[in-house]
């Protein structure tokens, strides 16, 4: 049971870990993240960081419509930009690995606040209309601006570098990943207790009482779309490193349902969410591939009958996570924790 | 009556990931002296249709050369999953093979995939890869050494059907008519002058969204340019019918022909009687096919009575290329790695695919620049053969 905690200031009540429990449990999470490449082979460090690039982009989807509630399905249109971005720099100009992110998030910032206009006029489903309007005209661009983007054929980027080590692994490129994404979640965490923050937040639960407490409107949701577009464009920028190929159909319309079913069923409007609904998507196919695979040795042909059921189960996952969890994971796991707090009562 | 909780349904699903879970870092490993053939393979999305077809015709072989005492004594092992024709899936798939099973084959699903573990299949140096992709970019040794396609690619698909318009009609007209992608963007440019090499006139070209049918516009701008010949690239099926009725509609007289992935027999006679006349180019040999020699077609047909798609064929012969790279290794008495297979692949001069393809093959680089010209019969409902086989200078 949880006794103990409570709070004499306000610096304290806002902590982002308020208990020596809690920060010994991120302790080890750390811990955790930083032992996992020795341990585990490469099909597994490469799926954590996809999963890691993954929670980058939801999170900043979060930020935009968990927090602002603003609807957005340009999110994977603006990775694209930060990728391009980042290829561009690698592969013409040579510019060092984190210049290169930084600046893959900034140009997509900035594309992401043009498309955030009309955000001040439209919202909801017509502002989830006016954002895919991001995707058709920046695959327009990527296709047809040849001279930057060499058309459908796309960049080929080199390995990033770090100090002259080339990251070409994902052994090596986890190095990489894993620590922007942890900056970058406590950055989105801490945005939170700030007066931004907030504003976001007053502006989803009320935009008019928000903009009568004098949060400007217009300022606000830009600034959004530019925080999303930048965690957007770094996420893009590491998947260029990750995959080293970056084309036109690299970044589908299909993936931003993809990023806007992950907070969903993460839970909307939590940093925690956002990480664990973008685990769960990404990780959960391959955990179905998984339980194909201890059938296949009594049912060879388990794989050719099993993958379209496979396929159906994962949808229906979600569908059951919304019918029986519409609050997300995160809620899944408050409620696990707040048994442990309240351990041995009854919660 | 079992009823399920919120809390229920939640522990369910983690108890099922913990589950899944349980693999971790383990799974199944290499036998001994096995020789893995690993694939990404989309056995559902988009590319299903095929996926199944490359499974069956890579599995076939597969048993075909275990049944026959393996490769030099050998077993050869078919380690695969399903990527549902996602590049991310795709990569992940190969990730864990190559950790599990450590493959010196592999068949990937797509051209993407294909340019993005190229890098990583160069680092990695332990095999040689084919796929379902005849991008025109991968035909190239130098930028793709360990990669090969097992038949022409896109570029030598269009030049195999040019060549046949100019001996048909010199001096015709051509229109090409693509779509909006990677795949349909293709062959374009470099065919528009193989066509002014060949004599013909490039009277048209039309980009279409791929799957798209309001193609109204288009058939218009087709029918003013009047073309003796039309080349689809970019599509499985559709706008293909769409085009074909509507030019019909307005009294065209083109005649319509398709690549490799708008050729199945099955898919064609789905147009009904707008397929009569529908034309394209083939690498390999249909099921049905019984002329000639043709002792592997004729396996085949005993092995599956039903109908086997052109993908299967493309699957079959894909495997039939990478064993007779690892026998040729083998007898040489070299180590099995990239550069020694695909050194031995590249040795393959006038090979007999056994009537897959209608006659002997060479690989001096990454393709096979042979194909013949099929044209549907409608009356039949068989795509038959229109041109012999025509082979391009490598």
């Amino acid at each position: 049971m949880r006794i103990a905690t409570a709070k004499e200031t306000y610096a304290a009540d806002e902590a982002l870990f308020d208990t020596a429990v809690q920060r010994v449990w991120f302790a080890i999470l750390l811990a955790a993240l930083a032992l996992f490449p020795f341990l585990a082979d490469q099909y597994w460090l490469f799926l954590a960081g996809l999963a890691a690039i993954n929670v980058i982009s939801v999170t900043g989807l979060n930020i935009l419509t968990g927090y602002t509630g603003l609807v957005s399905l340009g999110q994977a249109a603006f990775m694209g930009v930060g990728a391009y971005t980042v290829a561009v720099m690698e592969a013409r100009l040579g510019t060092p690995v984190l210049l290169n992110l930084l600046g893959g998030g900034l140009v997509a910032a900035g594309v992401g606040m043009v498309f955030g206009l009309p955000s001040l006029r439209v919202k909801g489903l017509y502002l989830a209309i006016a954002t895919i309007a991001a995707s058709f005209i920046l695959h327009f661009v990527f296709a047809n601006w040849t001279s930057v983007t060499r058309g459908v054929s796309g960049i080929n980027v080199p390995p990033a570098a770090f100090f002259g080590m080339a990251l070409d692994t994902p052994f090596k490129l986890y190095w990489l990943i894993m620590p922007i994404t942890v900056l970058l979640l406590l950055g989105a965490a801490n945005l939170f207790r700030t007066r931004v923050g907030r504003a976001f937040i007053a502006v989803r639960d009320r935009d008019i009482s928000a903009e009568v407490l004098g949060i400007p409107l217009l300022r606000t949701k830009l600034t959004s779309f530019a925080l999303a577009s930048f965690y957007a464009g770094v996420a893009g920028g590491l998947w260029a490193y990750f995959f080293r190929v970056v084309t036109p159909e690299s970044f589908p319309l299909l993936l931003s349902i993809f990023l806007l079913a992950a907070i969903i069923v993460g839970g909307m409007g939590t940093i925690l969410g956002g990480i664990l609904g973008a685990v769960f998507m990404t990780l959960v196919p391959e955990f179905l591939k998984l339980l194909v695979g201890f059938v296949t040795p009594v049912w060879p042909d388990a794989a050719v009958h099993l993958s379209p059921v496979r396929t159906v189960v994962f949808g229906a996952m979600i569908v059951g996570f919304l019918i029986f969890e519409p609050q997300g994971l995160a809620e899944m796991w408050r409620r696990t924790r707040r048994f442990f707090h309240l351990w041995p009562f009854k919660t | 009556m079992l009823t399920m909780t919120r809390r229920g349904f939640g522990g369910l699903a983690l108890g099922a990931g913990a589950a899944a879970a349980l693999p971790f870092g383990g799974g199944a490993w290499a036998q001994g002296a096995d020789i893995v053939l690993g694939g990404s393979i989309p056995m559902t999305g988009v590319f299903a249709f095929a996926g199944i077809g490359i499974h069956a015709g890579i599995s076939d072989y597969v048993k075909i050369v275990n049944d026959a005492g393996g490769i030099k004594g050998r077993k050869l092992r078919f380690a695969f999953e399903d990527t549902a024709y996602k590049v991310d899936a795709s990569v992940a798939v190969f990730n864990k093979l190559v950790a599990q099973e450590k493959p010196t084959l592999y068949y990937g699903d797509s051209t993407g995939f294909s340019k993005t573990i190229n890098p990583e299949l160069e680092r990695n140096g332990g095999m040689i890869m084919a796929g379902a992709s005849f991008a025109s970019e991968l035909n190239d040794p130098k930028k793709f050494p360990l990669q090969f396609m097992a038949g022409p690619d896109y570029t030598e698909m269009v030049g195999i059907l040019l060549r046949y318009i100019a001996k048909e009609k010199p001096g015709a007209k051509v229109a090409f008519v693509h779509s909006d992608t990677e795949f349909g963007r293709d062959p374009i440019a470099t065919s528009e002058k193989k066509a002014v090499e060949q004599g013909l006139k490039v009277v048209e070209k039309i980009v279409t969204p791929p799957g798209s049918v309001d193609i109204s516009t288009e058939v218009l701008k087709l029918r003013r340019a009047a073309p003796d010949f039309t080349i689809f690239h970019g599509y499985v099926m559709a706008p293909i019918p769409e085009f074909i009725a509507q030019a019909k509609q307005m009294g065209m007289t083109s005649r319509f022909m398709g690549t490799f992935w708008s050729m199945d027999n099955s898919m064609v006679q789905k147009m009904g009687d707008l397929a009569d006349g529908f034309m394209g180019v083939m690498p390999y040999r249909y099921y049905y096919d019984t002329e000639g020699n043709a002792p592997m077609l004729a396996k085949i047909r005993q092995m599956r009575p039903e109908y086997q798609s052109t993908a299967y064929m493309q699957g079959f012969l894909t495997a039939m290329l990478m064993t007779e790279a690892v026998k040729r290794t083998l007898e040489s008495g070299q180590d099995l790695n990239g550069k020694t297979l695909k050194a031995s692949l590249n040795s393959i001069k006038d090979f007999d695919t056994g009537g897959i393809i209608g006659v002997p093959i060479s690989i001096p680089g990454n393709s096979i620049p042979v194909g013949r010209i099929y044209r549907a019969d409608v009356q039949k409902k068989l795509m038959v053969p229109a041109s012999d086989w025509i082979k391009l200078e490598a």
